[in-house]
C-alpha cells in the first residue's frame, strides 16, 4: 500500500514536470515567428520588412519575408532556427522568400532569392531532413542544395 | 579610326562588365569537411556540382550553366574574402541518450550538460534548441509522445543547471529526423536521443 503510494508520488511528480514543460514549449514556437537571428554585424546592413526599412545589429531578429540589404562597407551573418548560416557581403540584396521548420509533419521549406552580392550558405536540418528543401533563386538560375555549403556571387 | 574602335570596345567592356546578372556557384567543404550537392539550373539547363571547389556559372537565364571547373582555394578565398570573412561560428551540438521507451537521463548526461553550458557560456548565446527524438519502434503518435518527454527532461535539466528558459526553443520531431535512417520497428539506440543545437 505504502509502496503504491510513493509510486503515485512519483508518477504525478512527472505528469507535474510534463506540465510545465509543455507550458514552456508552446509559447516559443508559436508566438514568436522568428525564424533566426543575426550573429555578426558589419556596418551597414538593414533589413525591409513589410515596408518599413530598419536598421540591423548583433541579436536583430529576422521574419519570413524580409528584404536583407548591406550597403558597399556592410556585412551580415545570420543563423536561422534549422541550424543553418547564411552570410552575405558587401552590396547584397536578398530576400528570405519562404522558411518552413515544422518537421514533426514533415513540412520543411527554405527558399530565398539572390538579387545582388555575396551569399555563403551551410545548411541546417531543413536540408538534412528534406534534401532539395533547400533553394536558391538568382537572377539568372536556380540552385538546388542537398547539403552542406555552398557561396554563390550575383553580379 | 582604330581610337575610335578602341573607345567602342571599352565602352562595350563597361557595359558588361556593369550590367551582367550572372551567377557563380562554388560547392565548398562545410566546417566538418563534407560536401554536398548542388544543381545550377537555367531554362536551357543544369550542372550539378559534387566535389570541394568546383564552380559553374549562370551568365544568362536563357542559357545552359557552364560546365563544372575546379577553382584553386586561393581564387575562392579571392573572391568571397569579405563574405567569408563575417561568417557566424557554426552551431554546436550536444547529445543526450535513451533507453527505449524510456525518457530518463542517463549517467553520462551529466558531463555532458556541463559541456553544454560551458559552450553556452562562450559564445553568450541566448539562442538554443533543444528537439527530442525517437528510434522506430512503436507507432509515429507514441514516439511524438516519448521524444517530447525526452526533450522535456533534458530542458528541465538544463534549466537546473541555471540556462535560461527563455533562451530555449524545446521541440520534438518523433521518428521524423533519425540520425541514422532505419526500417520501421528497428531499434536504434542512437536515434534515441535529445540534440542541443547552440547558436
Amino acid at each position: 500500500m505504502i509502496l503504491r503510494y510513493k509510486n503515485y508520488l512519483t508518477q504525478s511528480a512527472v505528469h507535474f514536470v510534463l506540465f510545465g514543460i509543455l507550458l514552456l514549449i508552446s509559447p516559443t514556437s508559436i508566438a514568436t515567428g522568428r525564424i533566426g537571428l543575426v550573429k555578426t554585424y558589419q556596418p551597414v546592413a538593414t533589413v525591409i520588412r513589410q515596408g518599413a526599412e530598419i536598421n540591423l545589429q548583433v541579436g536583430a531578429e529576422i521574419f519570413e519575408g524580409d528584404t536583407i540589404i548591406t550597403n558597399s562597407d556592410g556585412a551580415v551573418g545570420i543563423i536561422f532556427s534549422d541550424g543553418a548560416v547564411l552570410t552575405l557581403g558587401p552590396s547584397g540584396k536578398l530576400i528570405v522568400e519562404d522558411f518552413l521548420f515544422k518537421p514533426a509533419e514533415h513540412n520543411v521549406s527554405f527558399i530565398s532569392r539572390v538579387v545582388k552580392g555575396s551569399v555563403a550558405f551551410v545548411s541546417g536540418a531543413i536540408g538534412r531532413i528534406s534534401p532539395g528543401s533547400v533553394q536558391f533563386k538568382t537572377p539568372t538560375a536556380t540552385l538546388g542544395l542537398r547539403g552542406t555549403k555552398i557561396l554563390i556571387e550575383v553580379d | 579610326m582604330i581610337i575610335r574602335i578602341l573607345f567602342l570596345a571599352f565602352i562595350g567592356s563597361l557595359i558588361t562588365a556593369c550590367c551582367s546578372t550572372g551567377t557563380t556557384v562554388v560547392l565548398i567543404p562545410d566546417a566538418g569537411g563534407k560536401v554536398g550537392q548542388v544543381a545550377v539550373t537555367t531554362k536551357a539547363g543544369s550542372t550539378v556540382l559534387t566535389k570541394a571547389n568546383e564552380s559553374a556559372e549562370a551568365e544568362q537565364a536563357e542559357q545552359a550553366p557552364t560546365q563544372a571547373v575546379q577553382l584553386s582555394d586561393k581564387k575562392i578565398n579571392d573572391m568571397f574574402a569579405e563574405t567569408l570573412a563575417k561568417e557566424p561560428t557554426p552551431p554546436e551540438h550536444f547529445r543526450f541518450y535513451f533507453e527505449t521507451g524510456n525518457a530518463d537521463l542517463l549517467a553520462e548526461a551529466n558531463a555532458e550538460l556541463a559541456k553544454a553550458k560551458a559552450a553556452i557560456q562562450a559564445r553568450k548565446s541566448c539562442d538554443l534548441s533543444v528537439i527530442g527524438h525517437a528510434d522506430r519502434v512503436g507507432d509515429n503518435e507514441m514516439n511524438r509522445g516519448i521524444s517530447m518527454k525526452r526533450a522535456g527532461m533534458v530542458a528541465k535539466a538544463l534549466i537546473d543547471i541555471g540556462i535560461t528558459k527563455e533562451c530555449m526553443d524545446i521541440r520534438y520531431y518523433g521518428e521524423n529526423d533519425p540520425a541514422i535512417p532505419t526500417a520501421d520497428n528497428v531499434d536504434e539506440p542512437r536515434n534515441r536521443r535529445v540534440e542541443v543545437e547552440i547558436r
